[in-house]
Parts: C-alpha cells; sequence; structure tokens
C-alpha cells in the first residue's frame, strides 16, 4: 500500500480584508453589524419579484458605485464585479500595499462566484424577446461571464500575476481561498486576492428558486426569514455582497513587515458524487473536506474552538451539517451562522464568511446566529444565538457546501 | 437639443467622457472608445433618437465630427 502523500505544511497569511455586505460595508461596519453592535441588515421587498412567492432580498443601501468606480470603469462590470472592485481596493489598502510599487507579475487574483453577471443575462434577454435582436447590448458576454470580478480586479488593481475565477456554487468563495492558499504554497506567486462576490437580484433565478423550494417565503416577516438551525427555518434568503481577502506568502508578509491578521492553516474540498442539488444525507462529503483541511493544518478537531458554518436555513443543509460538525469536532467548537445578518450570499458566502472568521479570531468573539429563537432539537450542537458569544480559541474552521455536491472547509489560526 | 449636444450628452453620462475633450477633430480613440464601446455608444444613439445606424461604419479612427455628421445624415433621413 502506498503511503497517502501530504504536502508539507503551510500557512498563508491574512494581511487584509475588504468586505461589502447588506450587515454593512468595509470592513469594520460589516464586523459591527454581524456581532450584533450596528442596526440590522437591510432585508428587501425587491419590486423585480413582487409576484413570486420570496420577493425580499439582503440588499446593500446606499453604496454609491458610479461615485466610488467612476462611469468609465463601472459600465464595463455588473454588480457582482463592481462589489468586488470595492472590495479589493479596501482588501489591499488593509494590507498597506501600494499597486503602483508591488512586483505586480507576482500577484494573483482568485474569485469565487456562482452566477456571475445573471442579471444583466436576465436583463438582455428580456431585450431580445420584446424588443428584437438589435436591442441587445454588445456587452452580454464580458459583463456576464463568471470571471467578471476576477479580470475586474486585477485590472483595477494592476495584477498581472494569475487570475481566474472559481465556480463551485456555494462553496465558490472557500474554494477560491483554498486554490489561493495552494498557489502561495507552490509559489506560484507572493500575494493573492482572493473570496468571492455576487449580486443575483434576478427574476430568473429568484423563479426557479422558489419552484425548487430552496428559498424562504416568509414574506410577511422577510427580517425573520433566515433562521439557520431553528426548528421554523423554511429555506434560505438571497443576500450580495462580496468578500475579500489578501494573502501572502509568511515569508514574504514578513519581508515586509505586514500586519498579519490570521492564518490560513489548512484546506480541504470534496465532491459528494451524489445529487445535483441535494447534499449527502450523511455527509459524508463535507466531513471528508473537514478532515483533510485539519489533516493539512496538522490540527485535530479538539483543536478547533470555531466554527462558522454554512448554516443556509435550509431543512436539509442544517441538520446535516450540524450533525457532521458534532461527529468530527464534538460539542464545544462555539459554532455559528452569520447568514442571518448577510443572507446567503450564494457564491460570495465563503469568501465573507471566511474574513468573518478571520475577524472573529483576532476579536475572540463569535458572531451570533440571529433568529435562532427555537434550536431544532434534532441538531446535535449548541449554535451562539441572539448575542455575540466571548470566547477563547487559536483556531477556527469555515465550512461550505454548494450544488452538485461541492463541499469546501478552510482550518484558520490566530496570527 | 442639436445632434452634437445629444451625442455629448451620451458619452459623458455612459462613458464618463471629459466634456473639454470632445471636440470635432478629436478622433473617437482619443476618446478612449474601443470596438466594444463603440458598438454600445450605436445602440445608445439608436434608442435615444430613433433612429438606425446599422449600415454606418464606425472606427475608432473616426473623429467626433465624422460621427456626427453620420447620426445627423440618418436624422435628417
Amino acid at each position: 500500500m502506498t503511503a497517502r502523500y501530504r504536502p508539507e505544511p503551510f500557512a498563508a497569511a491574512v494581511t487584509g480584508i475588504g468586505l461589502v455586505t447588506a450587515a454593512g460595508v468595509g470592513t469594520a461596519a460589516a464586523w459591527r453589524g454581524v456581532s450584533g453592535a450596528a442596526d440590522a441588515p437591510s432585508v428587501l421587498h425587491r419590486p423585480e419579484l413582487h409576484d413570486l412567492p420570496c420577493d425580499f432580498m439582503y440588499t446593500i443601501t446606499g453604496l454609491d458605485t458610479k461615485a466610488l468606480l467612476g462611469v468609465a470603469v463601472q459600465r464595463l462590470m455588473d454588480r457582482f464585479s463592481q462589489l468586488a472592485v470595492i472590495a479589493a481596493r479596501e482588501a489591499v489598502a488593509d494590507a498597506g500595499l501600494d499597486p503602483s510599487a508591488w512586483d505586480s507579475g507576482r500577484v494573483a487574483v482568485v474569485i469565487g462566484s456562482a452566477h456571475g453577471g445573471l442579471p444583466f443575462y436576465d436583463e438582455q434577454h428580456t431585450a431580445l424577446t420584446e424588443r428584437g435582436a438589435r436591442r441587445v447590448s454588445p456587452k452580454l458576454a464580458p459583463l456576464t461571464v463568471v470571471n467578471g470580478a476576477a479580470s475586474s480586479v486585477a485590472t483595477d488593481l494592476g495584477a498581472h500575476g494569475p487570475s481566474q475565477a472559481v465556480s463551485t456554487a456555494c462553496s465558490s468563495g472557500t474554494v477560491a481561498i483554498g486554490t489561493a492558499h495552494q498557489m502561495l504554497r507552490t509559489g506560484a506567486c507572493d500575494i493573492v486576492v482572493a473570496g468571492g462576490a455576487e449580486s443575483v437580484c434576478s427574476r430568473l433565478l429568484i423563479a426557479s428558486a422558489c419552484r425548487l423550494k430552496a428559498v424562504s417565503t416568509r414574506r410577511d416577516d422577510p427580517e425573520a426569514a433566515c433562521r439557520p438551525f431553528d426548528t421554523h427555518r423554511d429555506g434560505f434568503v438571497v443576500g450580495e455582497g462580496a468578500g475579500l481577502l489578501v494573502l501572502e506568502r509568511p515569508e514574504h508578509a514578513a519581508a515586509r513587515g505586514a500586519a498579519v491578521r490570521a492564518h490560513i492553516a489548512g484546506y480541504g474540498a470534496s465532491s459528494d458524487a451524489y445529487s445535483a442539488v441535494a447534499p449527502d444525507p450523511d455527509g459524508r462529503g463535507i466531513e471528508r473536506a473537514l478532515r483533510t483541511a485539519l489533516a493539512d493544518a496538522g490540527l485535530t478537531g479538539a483543536d478547533i474552538g470555531h466554527v462558522n458554518a454554512h448554516g443556509t436555513s435550509t431543512v436539509a443543509n442544517d441538520l446535516i451539517e450540524a450533525t457532521m460538525l458534532h461527529r468530527v469536532l464534538g460539542e464545544h467548537p462555539l459554532v455559528t451562522s452569520t447568514k442571518a445578518m448577510t443572507g446567503h450570499t450564494l457564491g460570495a458566502a465563503g469568501g465573507i464568511e471566511t474574513a468573518l472568521t478571520v475577524l472573529a479570531l483576532q476579536h475572540q468573539l463569535v458572531p451570533p446566529t440571529v433568529n435562532l429563537d427555537a434550536p431544532d432539537p434534532e441538531i446535535p450542537i449548541e449554535v451562539v444565538s441572539k448575542e455575540a458569544r466571548a470566547g477563547a480559541f487559536d483556531a477556527a474552521v469555515k465550512t461550505s457546501l454548494g450544488f452538485g455536491g461541492h463541499n469546501a472547509a478552510l482550518v484558520l489560526t490566530r496570527a | 437639443m442639436s445632434t452634437a449636444d445629444e451625442i455629448s450628452t451620451l458619452l459623458v453620462a455612459n462613458f464618463g467622457t471629459d466634456p473639454v475633450a470632445i471636440r470635432p477633430e478629436a478622433s473617437l480613440r482619443q476618446l478612449r472608445l474601443d470596438s466594444l464601446a463603440l458598438e454600445e455608444l450605436r445602440l445608445l444613439i439608436e434608442d435615444r433618437m430613433g433612429i438606425d445606424l446599422d449600415d454606418v461604419q464606425l472606427t475608432s479612427r473616426d473623429t467626433v465630427g465624422q460621427l456626427v455628421d453620420a447620426v445627423h445624415g440618418k436624422a435628417a433621413a
């Protein structure tokens, strides 16, 4: 029997964060929102969805993308790419990097998205069917491709290393960060801007999600609709946002005296090979991803003090994931799902939630799973609810599951 | 509003073009309009002015003045 290959341990330094979410724009505001120290996020009824069973979304309000980006830059991006560029600028500034002075060929960009520029596709399809082929915009391809965010960020920053999109549905952001971890480990680059971006106020998509019965239909109380691990959960609520990290090879960060927020110490991914939409009912796929990430980091379940769970608020996901977490990690970690404050941002979720896990490690504070009023008795773990809870932990986990059975897990450690 | 003013308004609003740079002798390339932008501009002019520019050849080498003349010709037809 051949011994299983294990690479040398590698911990990528997290030196910058950029967050654009419905809970807050900018890392400080988003953390205040998610940890319960600010007003509730905007969960708005959207006119485009008025006649659908789910007509509400977590929506970023008061963000003047035209003023922030300029007309000439903004016109070549759909909203998910705009959010990514805004987050990337913040992350790079937070890392203390100057794009005019860096070795640009050693800077990579990896950004996950599930649907890319679907809203523009939706709009142009309407133009085609209602006004004819000559009214379709020539910008359809550049605005709708899933790699739009990665190319927009690379262009905006002047990053000339490899840039790419990752698309594994709702685990895209986590897989993007895992991919960045691997790129740094191999020495393919020194710096990676990595995470996820999504904005899908698409009538077409939400109509389909309603038919699939994947989204909450609590139209009379949208702020309470996303309730991960709660007995009365009835589906996820879509949100928009972007969450990006600046990751560096540790020696690169040290050489320039960068402040390190945390480390990405381990990554694991797996496929359920089971269903187009449903997770493996035994959770063996996400378990495999998590055990791989733990082994990659050289840690065990006993070392993990906090989990930012996928926790979508669907009946199936939350039970399967919680049962798996109990099986692998035991009862001691402080578990939360921050989706009740951000919405389910699909391909951006892993980027946003990994950034929030970094902040939890730094602040030694676990954000609450708001709306968790009546914990599902079948859920075998305790989930932090109502208020943020202080803890003492040196390592944390981020888990993500995506339609199609794409599982991913990251292990993060304190700086 | 004159044809030149209509085009100038579209360029400023949709492409962030500096109004001072929009002179008759300025090439569309100088205004940073690449092939994608030219086709986008064609659509915007058609929608705004209710005309069909399908048979008008547009390249980045053309000047603002040539574009105005071509659009004016169609609008007057």
